[in-house]
């Protein structure tokens, strides 16, 4: 199984829905391929049965993964809000390979799978979309193993009360970005041990990348 | 400028006075301290193929205190402005200050509508001797620069001007 | 070489190193708390050339946030150029023409090459000796001359273009790499190994200071000859490749000691590799434009983020780019290598002497602009 497969899995832990949903269209596709090819009864039934662990053994298979991503691509560049989920990226197009969204909440227990499967964190992005009274937080992962794999953890945050958990007990590394992120955005790390001004000066009481800042 | 008079002590002896800013201006200590982009041009300025010593301005000081001249070489932000009038302060007198490279003249390519961080020109809080243009002045520049400011010492110019286009010997 | 700490809490005394110090290669300043001569504890500060650039990219169109990426890493300005060109060429659908990413490569490698000798100057000069940056210096200026005739600058680049770059290469320029390639091949083993590398001095001063295990480097994200020294191969050329790398035969330095040394040889062993990659670009060098053509003034690429990461001289630079379809990015988060790399400072440097210490930052290599963004 590829990196990026693998990492997917991981991340499903996240998502039990979508994991069911998968599972389900996986079964599907499976009793396909059994009504298709009976005479093997012994495989079918194995397989079957696998799928049945809803959750776990989600895009295990890689021919009923790959239809799936394409279909799922299609889905950002619509106006709908996109739900929360694990997307297959085209790296190519997008420079990474796995985009996930996720409530706030979850950030920590996606920095924990992350850590688990030897991510490391490259950088958190801020992004203040003020027409939609929002903001981003944008968490970019990498690993260095020969097989290159990005993931991306994005979740929104209501732009009146910009708060979301640290994930620097996890990454150390992260306790620098959250610091340059609560500087630019003003946004709330609960839980981080420093959180003082680190590109601005100390007494600095603006945070300079909001779209309404004025110097 | 040669003709604006460099703050002395408030008795003159003309011709000492003269043979001592003739003696500061050939051994200008510069102070190590660079801030950006600028401050790689003042390293190569120091290194082999310029070689500033041939001006006398070889004896790059880490100290203030030894110091005749700043080269304010970079960018100077909020947070950086006190440090550096500090380091102002530290100089003994005679002291000058060269503006090298475009930020310390007036912010640069720093300088646009939102700027919150950026302090546009080093003029804005130093007394400022030499302005040096480019982005990042080529080292030349810098030569050039030490000489206006001997010239601005002593009076007078001690290496010859040579017009744009002018072909070296 | 960590020392346990057992003096008296009231026994500690606070020191400031920077921001205006030689050996932080501009203006970084570390709170040190120190019990006489070791670190007890230190703190990086930043900010204090703290440039805006990410708001700049905000304010002016794509074409002209450019000139900033030169800004930023002063010392491999063409990476930088690379890393926003790639995410804005990705973002845009611009394709590129073979000639001018091989351009890209030669000047990307030869600007590695000046960077490196520079850090190799600065780095012992920081060590205390001041005439290998004569020699260094010597070289470099080759470098920048070459570059200098076909970018028009010595140091803040603005030479590639979205779609290829600014103007072709010609034989003077080839040539010109060509002898020069020569000539520090000729220079690298006698004057900068011989004279300096096998030197006991350096040795001495290097070896087991500055011990990162890789377990942290990847908990602080490292990457570059910061991680390569601390035996984790990774570099994005060869990892997640990108324009023309993958058609050259090159190898990935990699050393296990963690040391300072291992770190310094990486940066060495880089210098031969870089070289290599420049010999075979010259060879294969194909012939065509060197601009894509229909490359719209105004770029205004569709609405969505885009990543592109290439390895400049520190490590991996990364640009996140956020578009909502305008004819400015809506936001360009810069990922700066030395930002992770410095982080990792504070727990390493616990229990060094002070003197160990400076020689460990050197061998981080960081610039602090680009630290700083
Ligand atoms: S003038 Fe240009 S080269 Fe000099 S510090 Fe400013 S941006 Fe850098």
């Amino acid at each position: 199984m590829s990196i990026v497969e693998e990492t997917r899995k991981a991340l499903l832990q996240l998502f039990p829905e979508q994991a069911a949903a998968e599972a389900e269209a996986e079964a599907a596709a499976d009793a396909e391929a059994a009504a298709g090819a009976e005479a093997d009864t012994d495989a079918t039934a194995e397989d079957t049965a696998s799928t049945e662990e809803a959750g776990e053994a989600a895009g295990g298979e890689e021919t009923a993964a790959e239809p799936a991503a394409p279909a799922k691509e299609e889905e950002p560049a619509e106006e709908g809000p996109r739900e929360n989920g694990v997307l297959v990226t085209d790296h190519a197009a997008r420079g990474t390979h796995l985009d996930v969204l996720c409530d706030p909440e979850q950030v920590v227990e996606a920095a924990g799978i992350m850590d688990e499967a030897g991510f490391f964190l490259e950088a958190i992005t801020g992004v203040d979309w003020i027409k939609e009274d929002r903001m981003e937080v944008i968490y970019d992962y990498n690993q260095t193993g020969p097989d290159p794999c990005r993931v991306v953890v994005r979740t929104f945050i209501p732009r009146a009360n910009p708060e979301i958990p640290t994930i620097s007990e996890i990454h150390p590394g992260a306790n620098w970005h959250e610091r340059e992120t609560h500087d630019f955005f003003g946004i709330k790390f609960q839980g981080h041990p420093y959180l003082e001004p680190l590109l601005l000066p100390e007494d600095a009481d603006f945070h300079p990348l909001l779209k309404d800042f004025t110097p | 400028m040669g003709t604006e008079k460099v703050p002395s002590s408030i008795v003159h002896f003309a011709e000492l006075d003269k043979l001592l800013n003739l003696c500061r201006a050939n051994s200008l200590w510069p102070m190590t301290f660079g801030l950006a982009c600028c401050a790689i041009e003042m390293m190569c300025t120091g290194g082999s193929r310029f070689d500033i010593s041939r001006f006398g301005a070889e004896v790059f000081r880490p100290s203030p205190r030894q110091s005749d001249v700043m080269i304010v070489a970079g960018t100077i932000t909020r947070k950086m402005e006190p440090g550096v009038k500090t380091l102002y302060d530290q100089m003994p007198e005679p002291k000058w200050v060269i503006a090298m490279g475009n930020c310390a003249i007036s912010g640069g390519p720093f300088k646009f509508k939102g700027n919150y961080n950026v302090v546009e020109g080093a003029d804005q809080f130093l007394p400022v001797d030499v302005y040096i243009p480019g982005c990042p002045p080529r080292p030349e520049a810098l030569l050039e620069g030490i000489m206006t400011l001997e010239e601005k010492i002593t009076g007078k110019r001690r290496w010859p001007r040579r017009q744009p286009g002018q072909v070296t010997g | 070489m960590t020392v346990p700490i057992q003096c008296r809490p009231d026994e500690v005394f606070v020191l400031n190193l920077g921001p205006q110090h030689p050996a932080t290669h501009g203006v970084l300043r570390v709170k040190l708390t120190m019990d006489g001569e070791y670190i007890v504890k230190a703190e990086p500060v930043l900010g204090y050339i703290h440039r805006m650039h990410e708001k700049m990219a905000e304010a002016g169109s794509f074409a002209q946030f450019m000139p900033n990426t030169a800004r930023m890493d002063y010392l491999h300005a063409l990476a930088y150029n690379h890393g926003y060109v790639l995410a804005v060429e990705r973002a845009a659908g611009i394709e590129v023409p073979e000639r001018a990413e091989y351009i890209r490569v030669i000047t990307v490698e030869l600007n590695r090459l000046s960077s490196h000798l520079l850090w190799w100057a600065a780095f012992l000069l920081d060590l205390g000796g001041f005439t290998p940056l004569l020699y260094a210096f010597d070289d470099r200026e080759r470098i920048l001359d070459l570059l200098e005739r076909i970018t028009g600058s010595r140091l803040t680049y603005c030479y590639f273009r979205f779609g290829g770059v600014y103007n072709d290469i010609d034989d003077e320029f080839i040539a010109g790499t060509r002898d020069f390639i020569k000539r520090l091949r000729s220079r690298l083993p006698r004057m900068y190994h011989d004279l300096v590398t096998h030197n006991i001095i350096l040795i001495k001063r290097l070896k087991d200071i500055g011990f990162i295990t890789p377990e942290q480097c990847r908990k602080y994200g490292a990457t570059g000859p910061v991680a390569r020294g601390s035996g984790i191969n990774y570099d994005v050329r060869k990892n997640e490749p990108y324009s023309v790398y993958p058609e050259f035969d090159f190898d990935v330095p990699v050393y296990t000691e963690c040391d300072s040394m291992a770190r310094y040889m990486v940066r060495m062993d880089e210098i031969e590799q870089s070289l290599r990659i420049i010999e075979q670009a010259l060879d294969k060098l194909p012939d065509g434009p060197v601009k894509a053509k229909k490359v719209p003034k105004i770029l205004k690429p569709a609405a969505g983020d885009y990543y592109a990461a290439v390895e400049a001289a520190r490590g991996a630079f990364g640009c996140r780019l956020v578009c909502d379809g305008g004819k400015s990015a809506y936001r360009l988060k810069l990922r700066s290598p030395t930002f992770s790399n410095l982080s990792l400072f504070g727990e390493v440097a616990e229990g060094m002497l002070l003197a160990d210490a400076l020689a460990f930052m050197g061998s981080l290599d960081l610039v602090i602009p680009e630290i700083d963004r």
